[in-house]
């Protein structure tokens, strides 16, 4: 059980406070409710971008890092496609200077035309260093139009193309601030092991007299409902044929979205699920195949990849693909399946929670979803499932007109 | 009273840090089980340590051998095994150094006597079973086919050729002929070698009871290797730079470093504040100039590594592939400029600041404590290395670091390896 308070700023700043004083430090958690699917068509990557200008100075403070790293601490941030997360992690003693730094920065930016400069190049480079210069690496970039035709999650959180990065301006770059960095449109999570008796008034020394934001509203396309087969084969030079199935899948708020999570572990989680088994022991089709969601709040995909054995063509493959999911809607899986699936996730979610960051990050996105308590709440919602849920769910979505296909063939 | 932004709430200085030492316990002579008991929490954790590193048998064999572990014994197929692992909940990976292999397991408390059972059964009994090695081949040789696109792993493969130059089992490396004409026996004949006569060290994270550690010896104890294995006692480098083409590359991948000492040495502990300074954090001159000021590079580090005997120093980046010599002349200009100038006052304390924190962070709960002793540990020092390192950290000058700079630091000492 993970405990914590809740309060909200009169600004609309929403705190988590989770105490724990068995460790020396303290993180303190920003999440702002903001990522690559707010941004619009013509201008993607930009949450990224942004939240690397967070980095570059803020309207009082010129440097982010320097006073943080004086005070023992370290910080980094990630954007996805739904949100943007900075943390900072540092003796507990010093927990002002992390708090100093990050009101200032909700409050108001100040970077230069030279850190916009920058940040641009440095983003180009990531995005050929993660996408573009890896085998394999622009897969998502492929995968994610084709799966979603409507919703901003049709393309990924690095940008559609290099161009738009290119293109960012000061004007769109301090629109996005305003319209999106406000103390309403965030989640503080204070973790670790601060004074109880100080921390709200140290939270309201710093962040109280930041001006009240309106959340901004979000009014984004739903994705219609797939009703064909996708399939998309794309040549690169790379040794080995790989192939990406996505399957459409719930949002993160749905219930059911448990159901297909545990779905997808069954599928492809371990090396005694089913596909794994099946298409790698048995038959010897595959190098490599895994199952996962990707989680998102919008809906998601459940995801089948892997990588074909040697003189193993597509058509062989994929007829044994689907004969798989045929039968693994017509099969109820066993009670020791199930207790396995449940052991597993228990597992994982007790490691997962032994990290402080884990668990403000995760406080975070509970509250985000509506409730920090879910945080508490999710392994019950996985223990209720049955093997009956996973069959029905199974038949729903493990469909072909449920599916995109990205096949990557090699050229050589 | 309105608050003053500009200025900097107060800091404190991290005076000293709590180390914990684990429970040791003999299981022979030579090998000890390390037990960190007070866990806040159900997880737990086995590591069984071998001398079974890539320096050992015919090259790739270590390798290979690593990955057959869990594939099936004389009556349950590699399948069966998973299956009884994950059916407990349990976690497991492992892996290679030069030096040393390992295999993890990770569960709950509740369900380690049982997972470290099937764990034991399944090594124990490891039969190489003929399907399941050409499997774990053929899967290896594809990855293998994929690295030699990358150019990081082109990269890395000739900083190690050239880094460790003058030993022949450190520097080789894989080609596909490594993947051909590997039997059954050979890997038979490593694996009764290096693993069931070769268990190096245990290590357990886990709020149990202290007959539990009884029941871990026994368990795994038969394996414990008679006397500790011998190490190259040193190595040198091959200087130069040497540029690997990939015509297709849009970025270039740059490894320099070159062979230094371990934490034996007495210049160790200063060298690492000077390697911080150089480019171990966000704010170091690397960073700051190459990525804040270029904008070459997502990311470049400089860190050390050591093994029992000696170490190594790297600095590692992916820049735009235009920018190659750039970036090299902007990494050569940074550390002349330490050799040239002292390190200004205020430089210094932000990087003590920031050690020590990051010290303080390392020693935060069971799992990073027990790294933070093996550590020391694996190369006969203990905990009062840390306090001294503190110590050091709050004591260092500037003259000092110019000259460790001036002695580690020279350029011709390097070996400069690019991909791209």
């Amino acid at each position: 059980m993970i405990q914590f308070e809740k309060f909200v700023l009169k600004n609309g700043l929403t705190v988590l406070l989770h105490h724990d004083q068995s460790t020396p430090m303290v993180v303190v958690n920003t999440l702002y409710d903001v990522g690559a699917r707010d941004e619009s068509e013509e201008k993607t990557g930009f949450a990224h971008l942004f939240e690397h200008l967070m980095f570059g100075g803020s309207v009082n403070i010129p440097d982010f890092d320097g006073p943080l790293q004086n005070a023992g601490g370290e910080s980094n941030a990630f954007t996805s496609n739904d949100i943007t997360n900075y943390y900072d992690i540092l003796p507990k003693e010093n927990i002002e200077t992390a708090l100093w730094l990050e009101s200032d920065r909700m409050l108001s930016l100040a970077f230069t035309d030279k850190s916009l400069e920058i940040q641009r190049q440095v983003v180009i480079e990531e995005f050929k260093q993660r996408y573009l210069n890896q085998p394999y690496g622009d897969v998502w970039l492929q995968l994610r139009p084709l799966a979603y035709r409507v919703h901003p999650y049709k393309w990924a959180t690095i940008g559609k193309e290099l161009e738009h990065i290119e293109q960012a301006t000061m004007k769109d770059v301090r629109a996005f601030f305003e319209k999106h960095y406000g103390p309403a449109n965030a989640i503080l999570c204070i973790a670790g092991n601060f004074d109880q008796e100080k921390i709200k008034e140290q939270v309201e020394k710093y962040y109280g007299d930041i001006p009240t934001s309106l959340k901004p509203a979000r009014i984004l396309p739903k994705e219609p409902v797939q009703s064909e087969y996708r399939v998309l084969e794309i040549r690169r030079n790379v040794p080995v044929n790989a192939f990406y199935f996505a399957f459409k899948m719930q949002e993160r708020r749905d219930p059911a979205f448990y159901i297909t999570d545990v779905l997808s572990d069954a599928m492809g989680r371990e090396k005694s699920s089913l596909f794994y088994i099946r298409l790698k022991k048995e038959l010897k089709l595959v190098s490599d195949i895994s199952a996962y969601i990707t989680g998102s709040i919008d809906d998601g995909l459940l995801i089948v990849s892997g990588k074909l054995s040697e003189n193993v063509d597509f058509e062989e493959f994929e007829k044994e693909f689907w004969k798989t999911i045929e039968e693994i809607k017509a099969e109820k899986m066993s009670e020791e399946e199930m207790t396995k699936l449940l052991n597993k996730i228990r597992t994982s979610k007790e490691f997962q929670e032994q990290g402080l960051l884990n668990r403000a990050m995760n406080l975070c996105n509970f509250e985000l979803l509506g409730d920090a308590n879910g945080i508490n709440e999710e392994l019950g919602l996985y223990s209720l499932i049955t093997a009956k849920d996973i069959e029905t769910m199974a038949s729903l979505i493990l469909n072909k007109e449920n599916c995109s296909l990205l096949k990557v063939k090699s050229e050589l | 009273m309105t608050l003053n932004r500009t200025k900097a709430p107060e800091t404190q200085n991290i005076k000293s840090i709590e180390f914990v030492k684990p429970h040791v316990f003999d299981i022979n002579e030579a090998v000890k089980l390390y037990w960190m008991r007070e866990v806040p929490n159900e997880t737990a954790r086995l590591d069984l340590y071998f001398n079974a590193g890539s320096i050992r048998g015919k090259i790739g064999i270590a390798s290979f051998v690593n990955g057959l572990l869990l594939s099936g014994t004389s009556d349950k197929t590699s399948t069966e095994i998973n299956h009884q692992l994950d059916l407990l909940g349990g976690f497991h990976e492992s892996g290679i150094t030069n030096e040393g292999a390992v295999f993890s397991l990770y569960g709950l408390r509740e369900n380690f006597p049982a997972l470290i059972r099937v764990l034991k059964d399944a090594i124990a009994g490891l039969a190489f079973h003929e399907d399941e090695v050409i499997e774990l081949i053929a899967s290896r040789k594809q990855k293998y086919l994929v690295n030699l696109k990358k150019t990081s792993y082109l990269a890395q493969r000739g900083f190690q050729e050239k880094l460790f130059a003058s030993s022949e089992f450190y520097s080789r490396t894989i080609d596909e002929s490594t993947y051909e004409d590997v039997t059954p026996q050979e890997l038979k004949r490593f694996f009764q070698k290096y693993y069931l006569n070769g268990l190096t060290k245990v290590t357990l994270v886990g709020n149990f009871h202290p007959d539990f550690t009884d029941e871990v010896i026994d368990t795994f104890g038969t394996w414990a290797i008679d006397q500790s294995p011998k190490f190259e006692e040193s190595a040198s480098n091959e200087t130069g730079e040497f540029h690997i083409e990939k015509e297709d590359a849009l970025q270039t991948t740059l490894r320099v470093g070159r062979i230094m000492f371990n934490k034996n040495h007495p210049d160790f502990i200063d060298f690492q504040i000077l390697n911080t300074l150089l480019g171990d954090y966000f704010g170091s001159r690397l960073m700051t100039n190459l990525r804040e000021d270029k904008g070459y590079t997502y990311g470049i580090g400089a860190m050390t590594s050591e093994f029992h005997n000696f170490g190594y120093f790297l600095i590692a980046t992916e820049v735009g592939k235009e920018n190659r010599q750039n970036a090299l002349n902007e990494i050569k200009k940074e550390i002349d400029r330490l050799q040239n100038e002292l390190v200004p006052i205020e430089e210094l304390d932000l990087v003590r600041n920031y050690l020590l924190g990051q010290l303080l962070k390392s020693a935060d709960g069971p799992y990073s404590m027990l790294d933070l002793y093996l550590n020391v540990e694996e190369q006969n020092c203990d905990l009062t290395f840390y306090n001294e390192f503190i110590e050091r950290i709050q004591e260092i000058e500037p003259k000092r670091i110019q000259e460790l700079a001036k002695t580690y630091l020279n350029w011709k000492d390097f070996s400069i390896v690019s991909a791209g």
